[in-house]
C-alpha cells in the first residue's frame, strides 16, 4: 500500500518530497489545496471514501500516516 | 455610556473585573464571575434585550450538542467488541441521525443572521427591546455575526466529532457570551475555550504584566495612530467631490493602515485582556503587510476568519463526494491539471462570495469578495508559470528588493480592495478612481493645505511615527517573543519601555470634544 500511495503522488506532485517530513501538514508542505488533490486522487485510485472528519493534519502528515487511513475505509 | 474596548470605561471595568476575579478561590467560582463580567458588559455594550438573542443561541447549541453527543456515546459503547467495518456502518448510522439535528440547529442560527442581514437590505427597523420585535423590527445582538460562525463551527465539530459536546450549560452560556471576544472576535473553537475554563489558574504578575503590555500596545494602534489617521481618512472619503490626485491616493493609503491598526489594536486588546485572566486566545493577525501574495495575505489577516470558512465552508466542498466525483471525471477529460484547477476554484470562489457578504450584503461588498476570490484563485491556479517569470527574467527571487516588491504588491491588493467599500456608496472605487485621476493636486504637500482637512501637521507626524514604531515591533516580532526578550532586560530599561508606552499612549491618544473615541470598525459586521 505504501509503496503504491508513494508512487501514486509522486506522480501528482513531483515538486513535493512526501517523504521529506513526518509533520507535512504542520510543516506546511502540504496546504488545504494540496490537501483536497491528494484526497481525490486517492478516492480515484484506491476507490475510497473518505469522511470528512478524518481530514485532520495527523492523517496526512506522513506517507504512514495516508496508508492507514486508506486501510482504515477500504 | 458605551462600552468599546478602547473606552476609559472598559479599562476600568476590567481592573475592576479582574480584582473580583483574582479573589475567587477555585476556577469554578471564576467562571461564574466571567459569566456576571459578561452580562455586565453587555448591559453596556448593547443592553441586556439583545443580549437575550445570545442566551437563547446557547441553549440551543447546548442542547443540539448534548443530543448529537450522546448518539455518538451510545454508538461507542455498542461498537466496543466489533471489527471495525462494523464500527464504521454504526458510526455512519449515529452521523445520519446527527445529521437531523445538525440541520435544526444550522437553519435556526445562521438562518437569523441571513434575516438581520437581509432585513438590513431591506432597511428594517431596528428596536432594543424584546417586546417591540415585529417581522419588520428586529433586535440585534452586538457581535452576531461572529458568534454566530463560532457557533456554527462548534455544531460541526461536535458532529463530525472534532470536539466533543459539553455536557455543562454554565460553560457553553459562558463561552459564547465571553466578553473579550464578543464584539470582534476572534472567531475561535469553543471546545478550545471551554476546555480552559477548567483550569483557570490564580492571580499572576507575569501574565497581568503580559496582559496588561499587550493591551496598551493595542490602545497605542488604536487611539494614537488609527483614530488620527481616519480624521483625514473620513474628511476625505466623506466629501470625495472636494478631493483630487494625492489628496485622495494619500486617503487610499491611509485607509489601509487606519483599518490595520484600528482591527488589530482591537485584537490586542481582547487577547490582552484573556491573557490577564490566564486564558489563551487564537492570533487574528501575523504582520499581513509582510505576506508575498494574496493567499498568504489572507493567512496572516483575520485569520480566524479565513480558517472558518476553510474548516467549514472551503474543505467541506471540496471533499464532497459528488463534487470530487465530478472533478474525477474532469480529470479523466482535460488532465489533471485542469481538474486541480476546477477543485479549488470552485470552492474558493463560493468562499470569497460568502466571504464579501459576511462584510456587508451591499453589491460592493460582493464584488470585493469577487475580487479576492479572483486575485486567488488567479495565484494558485497559475503558480506554475508565475514561479517561471522570474527564473525567465534572471531576478533572484531571495533578494530583499524582489520580496519588498511582493510586500508592496500585498499593500496595493489590499489598498485596491478597500476601495470597494472607502466611501460606502455603491459606485465607490470608481468615484475614487475618477477622483484620483482628476488632477494631481502635487502642490498641497507642500503649500501646507494638506494639512487643513482634519489632521494638522503635528499629528500627521506623530501618526507617521507612530507607524515606523508598530513597523518595527512587526519585524522585530518576526524573530523574538517581545515581551519575553523585554523581561529579559535591566529593569531600569525595561521601565522606560513601559512608560514610553503608557505616556505615548496619555499624551498622544486621541481624547476630549475635538475628537470622539470612535467604535472599532470590524464590530458592526
Amino acid at each position: 500500500m505504501r509503496e503504491k500511495l508513494l508512487a501514486l503522488l509522486r506522480e501528482e506532485y513531483p515538486d513535493i518530497d512526501f517523504e521529506e517530513s513526518d509533520e507535512l501538514v504542520d510543516d506546511g508542505i502540504l496546504d488545504s489545496l494540496t490537501v483536497v488533490g491528494v484526497i481525490s486522487a486517492i478516492s480515484d485510485e484506491f476507490n475510497v471514501e473518505i469522511p470528512y472528519e478524518e481530514i485532520i493534519p495527523e492523517n496526512f502528515n506522513s506517507i504512514d500516516a495516508m496508508a492507514e487511513l486508506i486501510e482504515k475505509y477500504q | 455610556m458605551t462600552m468599546s474596548y478602547n473606552s476609559e470605561f472598559y479599562i476600568g471595568f476590567l481592573a475592576v473585573f479582574l480584582i473580583v476575579y483574582f479573589l475567587m478561590p477555585r476556577p469554578r467560582l471564576r467562571l461564574f464571575v466571567i459569566l456576571a463580567g459578561n452580562m455586565l458588559f453587555y448591559k453596556f455594550a448593547g443592553g441586556l434585550n439583545p443580549m437575550s438573542v445570545i442566551f437563547a443561541t446557547a441553549i440551543l447549541v447546548w442542547l443540539i450538542t448534548m443530543k448529537m453527543g450522546r448518539g455518538y456515546e451510545e454508538c461507542e459503547k455498542q461498537a466496543a467488541d466489533l471489527d471495525r467495518k462494523a464500527k464504521n456502518a454504526l458510526i455512519n448510522e449515529a452521523k445520519k441521525k446527527n445529521r437531523k439535528w445538525l440541520a435544526l440547529g444550522l437553519v435556526l442560527i445562521l438562518g437569523f443572521l441571513i434575516y438581520i442581514k437581509v432585513g438590513r437590505v431591506l432597511h428594517f427597523d431596528e428596536v432594543g427591546h424584546i417586546r417591540d420585535i415585529r417581522f419588520t423590527a428586529m433586535l440585534v445582538p452586538v457581535g452576531l455575526s461572529y458568534y454566530t460562525f463560532s457557533a456554527v463551527g462548534y455544531l460541526a465539530d461536535v458532529y463530525w466529532r472534532k470536539a466533543k459536546a459539553e455536557k455543562d450549560p454554565v460553560k457553553v452560556l459562558t463561552a459564547l457570551t465571553f466578553f473579550p471576544i464578543i464584539i470582534e472576535g476572534p472567531i475561535l473553537h469553543y471546545d478550545d475555550l471551554m476546555k480552559q475554563f477548567d483550569e483557570m489558574p490564580g492571580f499572576s504578575y507575569e501574565r497581568l504584566s503580559f496582559g496588561a503590555q499587550r493591551i496598551f500596545w493595542g490602545l497605542f494602534k488604536k487611539i494614537v495612530v488609527s483614530d488620527r489617521l481616519a480624521a483625514y481618512t473620513t474628511t476625505v472619503f466623506g466629501n470625495l467631490g472636494e478631493f483630487f490626485g494625492i489628496e485622495v491616493l494619500l486617503a487610499v493609503i491611509a485607509n489601509v493602515l487606519v483599518i490595520y491598526t484600528d482591527f488589530s489594536g482591537c485584537m490586542d486588546i481582547v487577547i490582552g485582556s484573556a491573557e490577564c485572566m490566564g486564558i489563551e486566545l487564537p492570533e487574528n493577525f501575523r504582520q499581513p503587510f509582510f505576506a508575498k501574495g494574496a493567499a498568504e495575505f489572507w493567512r496572516r489577516w483575520h485569520i480566524t476568519l479565513g480558517a472558518w470558512f476553510k474548516d467549514y465552508v472551503y474543505m467541506p466542498l471540496a471533499m464532497n463526494p459528488r463534487f470530487m466525483k465530478w472533478t474525477g471525471s474532469i480529470r479523466k477529460k482535460a488532465g489533471a491539471r485542469a481538474s486541480r484547477i476546477v477543485s479549488s476554484a470552485v470552492p474558493l470562489m463560493i468562499v470569497w462570495i460568502l466571504t464579501g457578504l459576511w462584510h456587508g450584503t451591499g453589491i460592493n461588498y460582493l464584488l470585493w469578495g469577487i475580487y479576492w476570490g479572483i486575485l486567488i484563485v488567479a495565484e494558485t491556479a497559475f503558480a506554475p508559470e508565475l514561479k517561471k517569470i522570474p527564473e525567465k527574467l534572471g531576478v533572484n527571487t531571495e533578494s530583499f528588493g524582489y520580496q519588498f516588491l511582493q510586500m508592496a504588491r500585498t499593500f496595493i491588493y489590499f489598498a485596491v480592495g478597500r476601495m470597494f467599500t472607502a466611501d460606502g456608496s455603491k459606485g465607490s472605487i470608481i468615484h475614487i478612481l475618477r477622483q484620483m485621476v482628476g488632477e494631481h493636486r502635487l502642490w498641497t504637500l507642500f503649500d501646507g493645505s494638506l494639512y487643513e482637512h482634519g489632521l494638522d501637521r503635528k499629528d500627521f507626524y506623530v501618526a507617521l511615527a507612530g507607524i515606523c514604531v508598530i513597523w518595527i515591533v512587526d519585524i522585530l516580532s518576526t524573530r523574538m517573543k517581545i515581551r519575553e526578550e523585554l523581561a529579559e532586560q535591566p529593569l531600569v530599561f525595561r521601565w522606560l519601555v513601559y512608560y514610553a508606552l503608557v505616556i505615548a499612549v496619555l499624551i498622544f491618544g486621541l481624547y476630549g470634544p475635538q475628537f470622539v473615541a470612535s467604535d472599532f470598525a470590524y464590530g458592526v459586521f
